[in-house]
């Protein structure tokens, strides 16, 4: 079985919190039966109403945290039905969790400096990034740039600037922050030498940012990772739902297609063409 | 308590999985109570490796969804060194199921899985409605019925023919599928589909065109289940959105003799345990036992269809 769900086991969650996070975007807290085994920064959970009813397949998304052994944060933006059936629970439903799933990131050991690129809810994976960097005393080698729209899609900020560690923000209506997108920050703060450019970059976000972000890091020669998200019809390898292009000189280029689910969702940029 | 015959093959459970939704090997296994899966049926294999279709490859609609794969796999030579060897130790019957694009095809895939020990039976896949020439033998008695003598004389192992819901009247090519040799009937495949985009102009999928599966598709399956098992003596395997207990024994009613569940895996990995779990149950509740509702669907004598 392949590593990413080896450990993978389903259950009815109870959903214990459900709090509003800026203008489209929740706070999911859910109590699960059995405690999941650890799990790395960017693994992703399968999730859909527990008792029936809402979408046929469920939905993937980051554990943004895990508050204890049995209760886990998912940060999760209204974008369609399936997060629109979640986000009409309330406290003491039930959700169906498969998790943990995917690969997540290889959290870099200490002497590594890693830069962390989000895009609105694309912070997901990096909450849990930052906090196993910051217990490895790697703080001040960790530098998260989040970006948005506009300052009240820089969701759950505070849980960012609460953590010990370099931060910059970008809204593209300058209403906090750098005044423009990402990339252009990127590109600002490697200019100024405010960033190390032999850095780890790790991004997630929506598709155009994240194809910006590839051509800037291949134009540049950065180390790159991306976390991605496609249309998924299981999580855990079976359906062949959630193609990704593989680089065919890269360590997945024995097969033109790699699986978002099982392969990823975590990717090196140099393993895909995206 | 579930026990299950299905020609000479004793299953533990009347729950299958349906190809392509449990994956092209046995790994998925491990979110399944030993004794609940009948059989693992497994994803198609084609002679040659297929890179399957573009994407999107799999789109929600209210009540299912559809899917254009492609029939993405390594191919037979793959299988026969990575997947066949791990098939004998699972400890649940595999069928292994079959593509190809020509009545060889077949005739080779079903010699090849014929002598792999693990292999228990195979299922013809002679309905996928996601690659070119997907469906021509599922629409034609006579084509039909050529692919499964030719497979047929080479193969002792119980062979299973999964026929398409895409056609006017389903009886005769049950009847050309049994009279050619075939073991069992697999009702029924996805059904051909079409969802649009209006804002773009474009199909939802990235083939065009798709297979739908899911809770929609029961209807039709169960109707399908139903006129096939009336016109055949061999067993017949309903296939098409059965998610619950009550989905599998309204099939048995309607003349299956065994179930399997495919998109449902989808939602819940586990879910066939959970079905087995909820057949126990009721069977005990009701005193019954499963082969006492195969068939037993009571048509009201005033009505006719």
């Amino acid at each position: 079985m392949p590593a990413a769900v080896a450990s993978a086991r389903s259950q009815l969650a109870r959903l214990d919190a459900l709090t509003a996070c800026g203008p489209d975007a929740f706070l999911l807290d859910l109590e699960l039966e059995q405690a999941p085994p650890d799990f790395a920064p960017g693994a992703f959970a399968m999730l859909s109403p527990g008792h029936g009813g809402g979408p046929v397949i469920a939905r993937p998304f980051s554990v943004y945290d895990r508050l204890d052994e049995r209760r886990l944060r998912f940060l999760i933006q209204v974008l369609g039905r399936g997060t629109r059936h979640l986000c009409a629970l309330v406290p003491g439903d039930a959700v169906q969790i498969t998790v943990p799933l995917g690969n997540g990131f290889e959290v870099a050991p200490a002497g590594e400096p890693v830069v962390m690129v989000a895009g609105g809810v694309g912070s997901a994976p990096f909450l849990m990034y930052a906090q196993r960097r910051i217990a490895a005393g790697a703080a001040a080698d960790t530098h998260f740039l989040f970006g948005a729209r506009s300052a009240d899609r820089l969701y759950d900020q505070d849980a960012f600037a609460a953590l010990d560690m370099p931060m910059h923000t970008a809204t593209d209506d300058g209403s906090s922050g750098y005044h423009g997108n990402l990339v252009q920050l990127l590109t600002d703060l490697l200019e100024r030498a405010q960033l190390p450019a032999e850095a780890r970059f790790c991004a997630c976000g929506p598709e155009g940012l994240l194809h910006a972000f590839a051509t800037f890091a291949r134009a540049r020669g950065l180390r790159a990772e991306l976390s991605l998200e496609t249309y998924m019809g299981c999580g855990f390898g079976v359906c062949n739902a959630c193609p990704i292009p593989t680089e065919p000189s890269g360590p997945l280029g024995h097969w033109p297609w790699a699986r978002t689910c099982v392969d990823g969702p975590v990717f090196a940029l140099s393993s895909i063409r995206f | 308590m579930l026990e299950t015959r299905l020609g000479e093959l004793h299953l533990a459970s009347p729950l299958l999985t349906a190809s392509g939704t449990f994956g092209h090997d046995p790994a998925a296994l491990a979110f399944l109570h030993p004794g609940d899966l009948g059989a693992l049926v497994l994803k198609t294999v084609t002679p040659e490796p297929r890179h399957g279709n573009a994407p999107p490859r799999m789109v929600e609609f209210e009540g299912g969804v559809m899917n254009s794969i492609g029939l993405e796999n390594k191919g037979l030579a793959y299988w026969r060194e990575q997947v066949a060897p791990k098939l004998a130790s699972v400890g649940v019957p595999v069928v292994a199921n079959a593509g190809g694009h020509c009545a060889a095809d077949y005739r080779l895939m079903v010699e090849a899985f014929s002598d792999m020990p693990g292999v228990a039976a195979i299922e013809l896949n002679l309905s996928c409605p996601n690659v070119v020439g997907g469906t021509q033998f599922s629409s034609d008695a006579v084509a039909l019925a050529e692919v499964v003598s030719l497979c047929r004389a080479a193969t002792s192992k119980a062979l299973w023919v999964k026929l398409s819901p895409n056609v006017p009247a389903i009886a005769p090519l049950a009847q050309a599928a049994e009279q050619a040799g075939a073991d069992a009937l697999t009702v029924c495949n996805t059904l051909a589909g079409l969802l649009i985009d209006w804002r773009t102009r474009k199909p939802r999928l990235g083939n065009g065109c798709g297979g739908m599966s899911g809770p929609a598709v029961r209807p039709l399956a169960t109707r399908l289940v139903w006129e096939s098992s009336q016109a055949v003596k061999i067993p017949v395997i309903a296939s098409g959105g059965a998610e619950s207990a009550d989905d599998v024994l309204d099939f048995l009613v309607a003349g299956a003799s065994a179930v399997q569940v495919g998109t449902a895996c989808f939602r819940r990995p586990d879910v066939i345990s959970l079905i087995a779990a909820d057949l126990r149950r009721i069977l005990a509740e009701e005193g019954l036992r499963l082969e006492q509702m195969v068939g037993t669907l009571r048509w009201p004598e005033t009505v006719s269809c």
